[in-house]
């Protein structure tokens, strides 16, 4: 007999613990963050929340992904992308806060070693939240850091050189997010001698260790309440035992890392695109020209048709990624690169056409449409640009069927 | 060249492996405790073994259903268990692929340490480069 229950294909039910989450940091976007947001989202751009970061942490949110025996959550990266949908829904700073400290994490996940694991997965349940950033783009390479064929040539990044059973790290990362406010880093540096960035290789470092600087914090157009930011390393020794993998594993773990990571900023861009689609839902349904409410207006309805239409594909294809990033090591390349690529558009669209529905109202700021339209062009930008996905999903579409 | 002439030398030495594992009693009753079974599907040359709390089953007869499945290459594994090849670089470049929960992966790593304590010593006995 068949069993039914692999049959049965209920997409709008979550796995319990992940919608108690879901449900959970709604009301945490909606009771916490969303009063604060306009302030600020008009503060200088090194103002930093950590009162709301700290109830965000009591939520699970800085350990969503980490196991439940280091203290963590234990609920993966479809945890993590529904939990920043909702976040994002509200603010997708805010989001990336939760979203960049994941990531810092995920070398560590990754490394199935479970001495490094005990050493800084627990880091994240205590008391008091603790943050993580991951640092790859330099001044002189970004691509050149995330596409293999590309790190020959990469130049003037970052080095790493051993010294007996430690490593020497030297060099500058240029817009890493948290990085002003984290407790540590996975970083990335090439090793001395090799060409370009072939030598790659991933560390943990303590953000804590003399020769660690924290620059200038960058400000952005958008994803203001998250911190973007320099990180220096001046001759920072580091144990060899925080290494990830060997030496010139780098790419390769740094591509793992954003096949795993790239379904949870498909999740925030959702999220983006959703609170543009809410709030406009909400003007056009009481918003009366001509006699009758905006969203009988042929021209309006069709908008936010087209509107609703791409929020549930955008979150159709995040929730198949985020399902077989937590079933399958190493993460797929194709779904996770698809449902970014996806996403983000949908952000920048639904978030103009929100505006564009919206009228003079959307054009000022109190009203909190304009942000939602800067905030949906980051996304493009941070965890693989559409240039950088689109080569990701091409080479998947060819290498389909690769024997092991 | 691959590292085992045959499918048979590749089935003796990784069954020999996990035969010794589940004689520790730890390593039995972490699987136990965590509800775990573990299909190894091996190529070049293919070796197949399935690895729950109560028995070993090598080759054909290996039940499909398992909690987390692991596919590589022989010559990959030979590498894993000798420490020469580390789990998160095998697994970041696909020479590893695993299916099932990861949670239940991450669960798995620290169970299968001890296969890098014997695997070496049982590589040398048959002769295998180590």
């Amino acid at each position: 007999m068949p069993n039914h229950d692999e049959f049965d294909l209920n997409l709008d039910v979550l796995p319990g613990e992940v919608e108690k989450l879901r449900l959970q940091v709604r009301e945490f976007a909606r009771d916490v963050v969303a009063p604060r947001v306009t302030d600020l989202d008009g503060a200088p751009a090194d103002d930093f929340d950590w009162d709301m970061v700290s109830q965000g942490h009591a939520l699970g949110l800085t350990r969503v992904a980490v196991p439940k025996e280091y203290g963590g959550l234990g609920l993966g990266m479809l945890g993590c992308s529904v939990a920043l949908e909702e976040v994002a829904s509200v603010c997708a700073g805010t989001a990336l806060i939760f979203g960049a400290a994941m990531l810092g994490q995920t070398p560590v996940l990754l490394s199935g070693d479970p001495r490094l694991q005990a050493r800084f997965l627990p880091l994240f349940s205590g008391d008091a939240p603790v943050l993580a950033c991951n640092a790859v783009t330099e001044e002189e390479a970004g691509c050149d850091l995330i596409i293999p064929a590309n790190a020959v040539h990469a130049r003037e990044v970052m080095t790493a050189r051993r010294d007996d059973d430690h490593y020497i790290l030297n060099g500058t990362k240029r817009f890493i997010t948290n990085a002003q406010v984290a407790a540590f880093a996975s970083v990335f540096a090439a090793m001395e001698g090799a060409p370009g960035a072939t030598g790659l290789t991933s560390f943990m470092v303590p953000l804590d260790l003399p020769g660690v600087v924290r620059g200038p914090v960058a400000d952005k157009m958008g994803y203001r309440l998250c911190l973007g930011s320099e990180l220096e390393f001046h001759d920072v020794r580091i144990p060899a035992e925080n290494m990830i993998g060997n030496e010139g594993d780098g790419m390769a773990i740094n591509m793992a890392q954003s096949n795993m990571a790239r379904a949870s900023v498909a999740g925030i861009s959702v999220g983006v695109a959703r609170g543009a689609l809410e709030q406009a839902l909400q003007w056009c349904g009481t918003r009366v020209q001509g006699g009758l409410p905006l969203r009988e207006h042929q021209f309006t309805a069709a908008k936010l048709a087209e509107m609703s239409a791409k929020v549930d594909a955008a979150r159709l294809l995040y929730l198949k990624a985020a399902h077989k990033v937590d079933n399958e090591l190493p993460a797929p390349q194709y779904e996770p690169a698809a449902a970014k690529l996806f996403a983000d558009r949908v952000a920048i669209d639904v978030a103009d056409m929100a505006m564009s529905l919206t009228g003079a109202r959307g054009y000022v700021k109190s009203f909190g449409m304009e942000k939602r339209l800067r905030d949906a062009y980051g996304a493009r930008i941070y965890e693989g640009t559409p240039e950088v996905l689109a080569l990701a999903v091409t080479e998947s579409l060819y290498a389909a069927g690769e024997p092991i | 060249m691959p590292v085992f002439e045959s499918t048979e030398v590749a089935e003796r030495v990784f069954g020999t492996l996990f035969e010794i594992l589940l004689q520790n009693a730890q390593f039995t009753s972490q699987l136990r405790a965590s509800d775990l079974s573990i299909r190894l599907t091996q190529t070049h040359p293919d070796c197949v073994l399935h690895v729950s709390a109560d028995a070993l089953t090598v080759g054909d007869d290996a039940p499909e259903e398992a909690t987390v499945r692991i596919k590589m290459s022989s010559d990959t594994a030979h590498q894993l268990w000798l420490g020469k090849l580390m789990m998160p670089t095998a697994v970041a470049t696909g020479k590893v692929r695993i299916s099932g929960k990861v949670a239940r992966v991450l669960e798995l790593v620290p169970i299968l340490r001890p296969a890098f304590d014997h695997y070496p010593e049982l590589a040398a006995e048959e002769g295998l480069p180590v």
